[in-house]
């Protein structure tokens, strides 16, 4: 019984310790954006905000930062367009090939980028998509839909279908249900998908990297570039910048879970 | 005639009806993303087995060029090697971490899961300059070494330690979260059985813990090991060019050396690795298992 009392806090500590060498790339990301250091130095000699001033206002990457904003919400709206009816009919209808269309949902998720790069390289030169918005928003939606699909199947399984079958049994015609019953109480987990998607499609180097042009540029093929150039310091100000958004992301989604187990604690 | 206008639409309206009724709504549900699927997705990947045939000239000549190259078949070797390393070392380095948050719960579990679930969202972009940092000349790991003696500090950005390494780190978190779907489920109270029975610690966790984990260990490692077949950023960013892996290469003929035949060719042994992996695995486990 003793070496148990010992064990435990053994085993957690070496957690921790993993834990903190899972973070510590933000340990060193996040001071360094705010360095005066003009080159990869760690720990930094001094703090300024420059370098964002610089990210904010520099073409170079101001021009990518949009770019990869207007095609991360187009991959978002047309995602959310496919993804949401296929989770519907995933998690509520029974059908023939079910098993195998669902395969070929998630096959996106598998299929390495450089495949998916190559492939799309000759497929959109052939429909003059290269080095185009649509081409990668056709391209992040394909990589993002088995995503949505996951987040949004997974929401649909805690959702409670007496709700809806009160709203018909008090007189709501189907599509009044879904408006004012169904959509609503998913709201939350939907813009947790459409959040994922979006960074998803803000995160993607491999396909962007050969698809998108020098119009197109997107941020993570302008910071790849810049790693291969000169490590340009601004990178750690993108990089922080990415890193926010993540942080936003989980939070919302860690809200939303503690809000709902506490609704089901009290009803 | 407008009448019977309307009467044919009516009655078009319920042939929709009962056609929608006798298919299903699933399917209809389904078909867009099917669909768009099948036009931008599945159509540009066979375009590359079509072009691993028919580029330069029609036949298997770019397989027999693959399979007969040593260099190639170097580079094919040195993938599958990279990654086993990669998946053993981030099992090992993840285990602990999905066993104490399945296991213990509480404000522990929490905050290894938010650090996990933080980075696993994290871009390899981000995470790969950040190791940039700490490996780099001035970095703190350089600082460390210089200042135990060596000096120089020895290189370690741009070798194949530094992109093995900075893979394993990235692949801890994905690797921490399917190991911690298959824990989770795993009663508590068998492991107070083994020790009411009379078990030490270790041996409980040896005989009814890790068998009982087993699955996703399984789990882990084969979707640990296809993402990393597929690495591209890292390794160009990281490693050494000696030593380089098939995404690299692939990305070489596309962009330097235009010989798409040969870049298709390569592509499908990657996909053929991946996916004949990939069914393996969904015919005994199911990638939704993950998520639940």
């Amino acid at each position: 019984m003793r070496s148990l009392a010992i064990r435990i806090p053994v085993s957690k500590i070496i957690a921790l310790a993993i834990a903190a060498f899972i973070a510590a790339p933000m340990f060193v990301v996040i001071p360094m954006s705010f360095s005066t250091a003009p080159s990869l130095e760690f720990p930094p000699p001094g703090y300024w905000l420059g370098y964002y001033q610089r990210f904010f206002t520099d073409r170079n990457w101001l021009v990518p930062l949009f770019n990869s904003i207007a095609i991360g919400c187009g991959t978002v709206v047309l995602t959310m367009f496919l993804a949401a009816p296929a989770a519907f009919a995933l998690d509520r209808h029974q059908f023939r090939f079910k098993a195998l269309l669902n395969l070929l949902l998630m096959m996106p998720l598998v299929v390495p980028h450089i495949v998916m790069a190559l492939a799309y390289y000759s497929y959109f030169g052939q429909l003059r998509l290269v080095q185009s918005y649509t081409g990668l928003i056709v391209a992040h939606t394909c990589l993002s839909i088995p995503i949505a699909i996951l987040i949004l199947t997974a929401a649909l399984k805690t959702f409670d279908r007496n709700l809806e079958r009160a709203a018909a049994g008090l007189g709501a015609r189907p599509l009044e249900t879904f408006l004012r019953v169904t959509l609503p109480v998913l709201m939350p987990s939907f813009v947790i998908a459409a959040l994922f998607v979006f960074i998803h499609s803000f995160d993607e180097t491999v396909i962007a990297l050969f698809i998108s042009g020098r119009d197109t540029n997107t941020l993570p093929r302008q910071m790849f570039n810049s790693f291969q150039m000169q490590a340009d310091p601004v990178l750690s100000a993108a990089s922080s910048v990415l890193f926010s958004l993540v942080l936003i992301a989980v939070g919302m989604t860690s809200v939303v879970r503690a809000v709902r187990s506490r609704r089901n604690r009290f009803s | 005639m407008a009448d019977q206008l309307t009467l044919s639409a009516g009655t078009g309206q319920e042939a929709a009806a009962r056609r929608i009724a006798r298919v299903g709504a699933g399917p209809l549900l389904l078909l867009p993303a099917v669909l768009f699927l099948a036009v931008f997705f599945i159509v540009p990947l066979l375009i590359v087995v079509w072009m691993s045939f028919t580029e330069p000239a029609s036949g298997v000549g770019n397989y027999v060029r693959f399979f007969s190259s040593a260099h190639d078949l170097g580079i094919l070797l040195n993938t599958f090697r990279t990654s086993a390393i990669v998946t053993i070392a981030a099992l090992v380095i993840a285990y602990p971490v999905a066993y104490v948050a399945a296991r213990y719960g509480g404000a522990i579990g929490a905050v290894l899961l938010l650090v996990v679930t933080l980075s696993f969202w994290t871009s390899f972009l981000v995470r790969t300059y950040a190791w940039m940092v700490i490996l780099g000349v001035k970095g703190p790991v350089a600082a460390a070494l210089g200042w135990l003696g060596f000096s120089p500090p020895p290189q370690i950005l741009f070798t194949t330690f530094a992109s093995t390494f900075a893979m394993t780190h990235l692949l801890v978190p994905f690797m921490t979260l399917t190991l911690y779907s298959v824990m989770k489920r795993i009663d508590s109270s068998l492991m107070r059985a083994a020790s009411g029975l009379g078990a030490r610690p270790w041996r409980a966790f040896v005989s009814v813990y890790l068998p009982l984990s087993l699955p996703g260990v399984v789990n882990g490692a084969v979707l640990v090991f296809i993402t990393c077949l597929g690495f591209y950023v890292t390794p160009a960013l990281l490693g050494s060019p000696r030593d380089r892996m098939i995404a690299g290469a692939i990305g070489e003929e596309i962009e330097h050396l235009l010989d798409f035949g040969h870049g298709s060719a390569m592509a499908m042994v990657l996909l053929a690795a991946t996916l004949a992996l990939f069914f393996i695995y969904t015919r005994f486990f199911g990638l939704d298992r993950l998520w639940r």
